[in-house]
């Protein structure tokens, strides 16, 4: 160890250095250049109009704006919606594919096909699935008792239908950690408590979750900061709207950026998004490594 | 000329001495054991003449050679490792191909060789298996196959037995001592066993806490420690260390005493505070009326077959002695000893150094 | 655990098939309306038993160029997994074997590098792209997706270079071998099966992709799901093609999931399961 260590290390520098480089110039150098744009005055509708330096006039657009403020709302209310079904089910449906039962890891391998599944599909079979008149599922909710619902065509639904659609691809994820971090899980604990006579549901809010805790942080750092990127499912069932109902963040990004060229605008909107996304993943980092100390 | 030569090598890690100046003097030839308690620098010692780790002071040559700045490539020394490190990708073959591949010998020669060495280890059935379709013992031997096949000036072996269960170990043992016979090449060996140390060493090394306590042959460690250290860690039960006063020309200790040897007469002085050290088997059972009989009562008896162990209670100590078999006592027997007066070691409690000497 | 009693095992395999069926009915939908006739592609109660046809795939394939996106997405999945492993699993060992207390801060900035938002550096791209004369071409994308899999692959291959006990490189360090023969005959075919599942990851998220194929991309360069989309205009909904086209898509996630899932929680998770 020491002799790699010590008369190897420039070439290991020189392994590492692609990397760097490549990741400085492709993420790095564009959002320095987003920091950029964010202060001039970037107007592709308006071409003649010079591109100028505006100071923090376009963070005070955004900030200023109320269609930021809601884009912001909405996520963070998709974010809520996502996570904390995605929890309880992935927990749950853990629960019950880690039994010791024939056809078990059959079950959690299937589950999990819908994770690798492109997002844009995913958007397009709900889409199949929501269609106004010819969609599947209000028919299937009918023999539930479910009277028909609008999903992407009212303002109350809309949200719901890509809670859904993002649920049912990522409740897997959930289940994945879950189950893995349970079968890491060392019997003894469960045998002395089958000993002592304790409740299952003693058994599982005092012996399972307390040990699952730093993993399930863990997992919904990771959802949440993927639900902060929402985008593609999005841009497919409702892009956005009815009215404004669907708009997060991101899809405030694309809408100034692309729809009305306002680019500097868009920067400025993508820059307070990356402040956000830089806490949550700090918060995460700290959290992994509190659950490598322990 | 030396093989291998270590002149107050020293190893740091940051700020923190680990190895402090070791002194040893490798013949050709030569097989030495570098022995001690884990932690007391040994494997870093042998990981330094490897080329593993750097030397971070004093000089270090091999056949006559400076080599501290020479990489583990070029310095001519094969080793085995402690988990054998076989390549888990190739076969057995394949593993000592590899080994030789950097010579860049002719084909017919590398598998001469090969063939050779699988020959002289009993491999020659198993060249086309891969490690994890052998036996502890057979990796074992691969892994001496691999050091082998290059032929090298210094085999350097890192605990290689520690993963053989016991009698394993004692045939592997056995079949190091017979290749060095017939190889006769230098080897530097690392254990913390010191029965692998006693049956196999020209020469052991012993070490604690980065210093070498003492170097010498295994009659010599045994029978001549130079430190306490030394004296309790070679031999099997430990050999009894009481702490005593030399007072009025006797050694005197909390309810036992006894003669001065002659021949530590005059290396001591009126008030020292010694070690006395004696051997289990030095014990002697005694009759109550012999002089220098001493009381004792026992506590606890294992029976080994041949021997059996007491544990005693003299006065405030505690001893082991080892007697035949038909001797033993039963717990709670009141019995008397002696102590082999020949067989007494002294040392200086202050130094821990022996008073042999 | 406790095992189960026979009231139980049956509630249990109750919601395990309620399960199954939320999760896997969409995809049987995707896989069987794609060879559903037209006629009766919404037609309740479903049809389950009907003759299939291709007539989908044939007008999917039929107009050309959909035979065409689907080779720019594999030339962009192939490329940017190929540059992805390269210099991944370089910085990958480098990692692995440099013990500095810092390493741990690199490795996770090397990561974090792919949780940033794709929308907040769209902008950029498109700047960047279209002044160099890159967009539309399968090179952008190469190098946008490789921004995301390079982590990726540090990741992974960190952990596979982990498990190669270093004593296999010392051995071949007193064999004679410096450090590139070391890496190269020792150590990467000891994390071969890491390579492969860091280039199954790779490819599948570029195969995957789809924001950055629009916004990077136009009739030139554009990759299968971005074609797929195209077929969804407001007048007319081309329902068929487009389930023809999600299920080729969808196959080789599918495929990776039945052969490795056993990787995938590696390769998701970020090292939060062990």
């Amino acid at each position: 160890m020491a002799y790699i260590r010590k008369r190897n290390r420039r070439i290991f520098l020189i392994f590492l250095l692609p990397a760097m480089l490549v990741l400085f110039l492709t993420t790095i150098y564009p959002m320095i250049y987003a920091g950029y744009l964010s202060f001039r005055s970037y107007d592709l509708a308006k071409l003649f109009v010079p591109r100028v330096f505006v100071g923090w006039s376009n963070y005070a657009e955004v900030i200023g704006s109320s269609e930021f403020i809601h884009s912001l709302i909405t996520t963070f209310k998709l974010m809520a919606m996502t996570l904390s079904v995605q929890l309880v089910l992935g927990v749950g449906i853990a629960l019950i594919v880690t039994q010791k039962l024939p056809g078990m890891p059959l079950a959690r391998t299937l589950l999990m096909i819908p994770m690798m599944i492109s997002p844009v599909i995913v958007g397009l079979v709900w889409l199949f699935l929501y269609f106004p008149e010819l969609g599947y599922l209000n028919y299937f909710l009918s023999f539930l008792g479910i009277e028909s619902i609008p999903w992407i065509t009212s303002t109350n639904w809309a949200l719901w239908a890509i809670a859904i659609a993002d649920i049912w691809q990522w409740t897997p994820f959930v289940m994945m950690g879950t189950a893995a971090a349970l079968q890491s899980l060392s019997p003894e604990p469960y045998e002395a408590a089958m000993i002592d006579g304790n409740s299952r549901w003693d058994v599982f809010t005092r012996v399972t979750l307390p040990q699952l805790k730093p993993v399930l942080v863990s997992l919904m750092f990771l959802r949440a900061i993927d639900a902060f990127k929402i985008y593609d499912i999005i841009f497919v069932l409702t892009k956005g709207g009815p009215g404004d109902s669907t708009e997060v963040l991101s899809m405030f990004i694309y809408r100034q950026s692309f729809t009305f060229w306002r680019m500097g605008v868009g920067a400025a909107a993508s820059f307070v998004s990356l402040v956000i996304i830089v806490v949550l993943i700090t918060l995460f980092f700290k959290s992994l490594q509190r659950e490598q100390h322990a | 000329m030396s093989a291998i030569t270590l002149n107050n090598v020293i190893k740091r890690y940051g700020a923190v001495q680990v190895v402090h100046g070791v002194d040893l003097d490798i013949e050709q030839g030569e097989f030495v054991v570098l022995l001690g308690p884990s932690g007391c620098g040994k494997t870093t010692t042998l990981r330094m003449v490897a080329g593993l780790e750097d030397v971070s002071g004093g000089e270090l040559s091999i056949g006559g050679r400076v080599v501290n700045d020479v990489a583990p490539k070029d310095r001519g020394v094969a080793m085995v490792f402690q988990n054998y490190a076989l390549y888990p990708h190739m076969t057995v073959r394949q593993n000592m191909e590899f080994a030789l591949r950097p010579m860049k010998l002719p084909k017919a020669e590398v598998d001469r060789r090969i063939g050779d060495t699988a020959e002289i280890l009993g491999l020659s059935e198993l060249l086309a298996r891969r490690p994890a379709q052998l036996s502890g013992g057979q990796r074992q031997r691969v892994a001496m196959g691999r050091a082998m096949v290059r032929t090298p000036d210094v085999f350097l072996f890192d605990e290689p037995l520690s993963n053989l269960d016991a009698k394993l170990r004692t045939q592997v043992r056995w079949e190091i001592g017979k290749l060095h016979q017939r190889l006769g090449t230098t080897v530097l060996y690392v254990t913390h066993d010191q029965v692998e140390a006693m049956t196999l060493a020209d020469k052991i090394v012993i070490m604690r806490d980065g210093h070498v306590e003492q170097v010498g042959t295994p009659e010599e460690v045994y029978g001549n420690p130079r430190t306490t250290f030394v004296a309790t860690f070679i031999g099997s039960p430990s050999m009894n260390m009481i702490e005593a006063r030399v007072d009025s020309g006797r050694l005197v200790a909390a309810g036992l005493s006894a003669a001065i040897p002659a021949r530590f007469a005059d290396k001591v002085s009126e008030g020292q505070a010694v070690t006395l050290g004696i051997r289990p088997v030095e014990l002697k059972i005694a009759s109550g009326d012999e002089p220098g009989a001493m009381q004792a009562q026992v506590e606890v008896t294992e029976y080994l077959g041949n021997e059996a162990l007491l544990d005693l209670r003299v006065g405030s100590h505690e001893l082991v002695a080892e007697v035949p078999a038909d001797q033993r006592a039963d717990p709670g027997d009141m019995i008397h000893i002696r102590l082999n007066e020949a067989a007494i070691h002294l040392f200086d409690t202050a130094s821990g150094q022996s008073l042999a000497h | 655990m406790t095992r189960p009693g026979l009231q139980q095992k049956i509630l249990i395999y109750l919601l395990l098939a309620i399960v199954l069926i939320v999760f896997l009915t969409p995809i049987y939908l995707i896989a069987s309306s794609s060879v559903k006739p037209s006629p009766i592609m919404f037609q309740r109660p479903p049809a389950f038993f009907f003759t299939p046809t291709l007539e989908h795939y044939q007008d999917l394939f039929g107009m050309r160029p959909f035979g065409k996106f689907i080779l720019n997405s594999l030339i962009v999945a192939l490329g940017s997994t190929a540059f992805s492993l390269t210099i991944g699993s370089l910085a990958a060992y480098a990692i692995s074997r440099i013990r500095h207390k810092r390493m741990n801060d690199v490795a996770f900035w090397i990561l974090s590098m792919r949780m940033f938002p794709p929308i907040a550096v769209v902008v950029p791209y498109y700047i960047i792209f279209k002044a160099t004369g890159l967009l539309d071409t399968p090179f952008a994308l190469i190098i946008v997706y490789s921004t995301a899999n390079i982590p990726l692959t540090v990741w992974l291959m960190k952990g596979f270079f982990d498990e190669v006990p270093t004593a296999l490189e010392e051995a071949a360090a007193v064999d004679g071998y410096g450090l590139l023969a070391t890496f190269w005959r020792v150590t990467l075919p000891l994390a071969a099966p890491g390579l492969a599942v860091s280039a199954v990851f790779c490819f599948i998220f570029s195969w995957n992709e789809f924001l950055f194929a629009l916004m990077l991309t136009g009739s030139n360069a554009q990759t299968a799901t971005v074609a797929v989309m195209s077929f969804w205009s407001s007048d007319a909904v081309q329902w068929g093609r487009i389930m023809a086209g999600s299920f080729i898509i969808l196959i080789p996630g599918v495929i990776f999931v039945l052969t490795c899932q056993r990787w995938l929680v590696r390769g998701l998770t970020m090292g939060s399961v062990k």
